[in-house]
């Protein structure tokens, strides 16, 4: 059965929450999903791109009060 | 298509050109685009591991703001990189011959050799090439 984690990346600058994104999807199965927080304006578009780029899906993307919240599923 | 290798000659040893080296080489790294960057002149004193970590970084403004708000470490960008993507690390032999330095000298675990600039330049052509 899949997982949810959460990453936190709230404060964090570009590229940070991309890059704590990639360094968990290493660590979990292929499957889970990854659920990020950040404040950083261009995760919204960026987390997107990349995932379209090296084969991952993108779940959802929404824009809470204050951060955006993105959705990964792992896909290889 | 798989993109072109990207390859980063940096020899600015100004933050902020620091900072945008390290931010395109991790990402392009972790975008499954190979990278090479090749490290000279004043950029090399970045990467001086004798360097004290609080005295590494000089810039303008902008490097201030950076710093005292928390941006990531430009060499640990490069670290992330290397270790979550394809990307390798070159100190340019001439300034390390002008400073008299070794490759000991520098940030451990980050540089894979040495390298002359003809080499650099003719690996560059089968990619793009960005200068800071």
């Amino acid at each position: 059965m899949s997982e949810r984690h959460k990453i936190d990346a709230r404060g964090a600058f570009c590229p940070g929450p991309l890059m704590e994104l990639i360094a968990k999807l290493k660590l979990i199965e292929i499957g889970d999903e990854i659920e990020v927080w950040s404040t950083d304006k261009g995760t919204a578009a960026d987390v997107p791109e990349w995932c379209k780029k090296v084969g991952h899906d993108c779940v959802s993307v929404d824009q809470e009060d204050d951060h955006w919240r993105v959705v990964v599923r792992k896909m290889k | 298509m798989a993109s072109p290798p990207l390859f980063i000659l940096l020899c600015s040893g100004e933050h902020e050109n620091v900072q945008m080296a390290a931010m395109l080489a991790s990402v392009a790294a972790v975008s499954d685009r190979p990278v090479q960057v090749f490290v000279s002149m004043n950029a090399l004193y970045v990467f001086d591991r004798e360097t004290a970590p609080d005295d590494r970084y000089h810039g303008g403004r902008f490097s201030r703001e950076m710093q005292s708000k928390g941006a990531p470490d430009a060499i640990e960008l490069f670290q992330q990189g290397k270790m979550l993507g394809e990307m390798r690390m070159h100190a340019c032999s001439m300034a390390l011959d002008v400073n008299g330095w070794e490759e000991e000298r520098l940030v451990p675990e980050l540089f894979d050799g040495p390298m002359g600039l003809t080499k650099f330049l003719s690996d560059a052509e089968s990619g793009q090439l960005i200068s800071l």
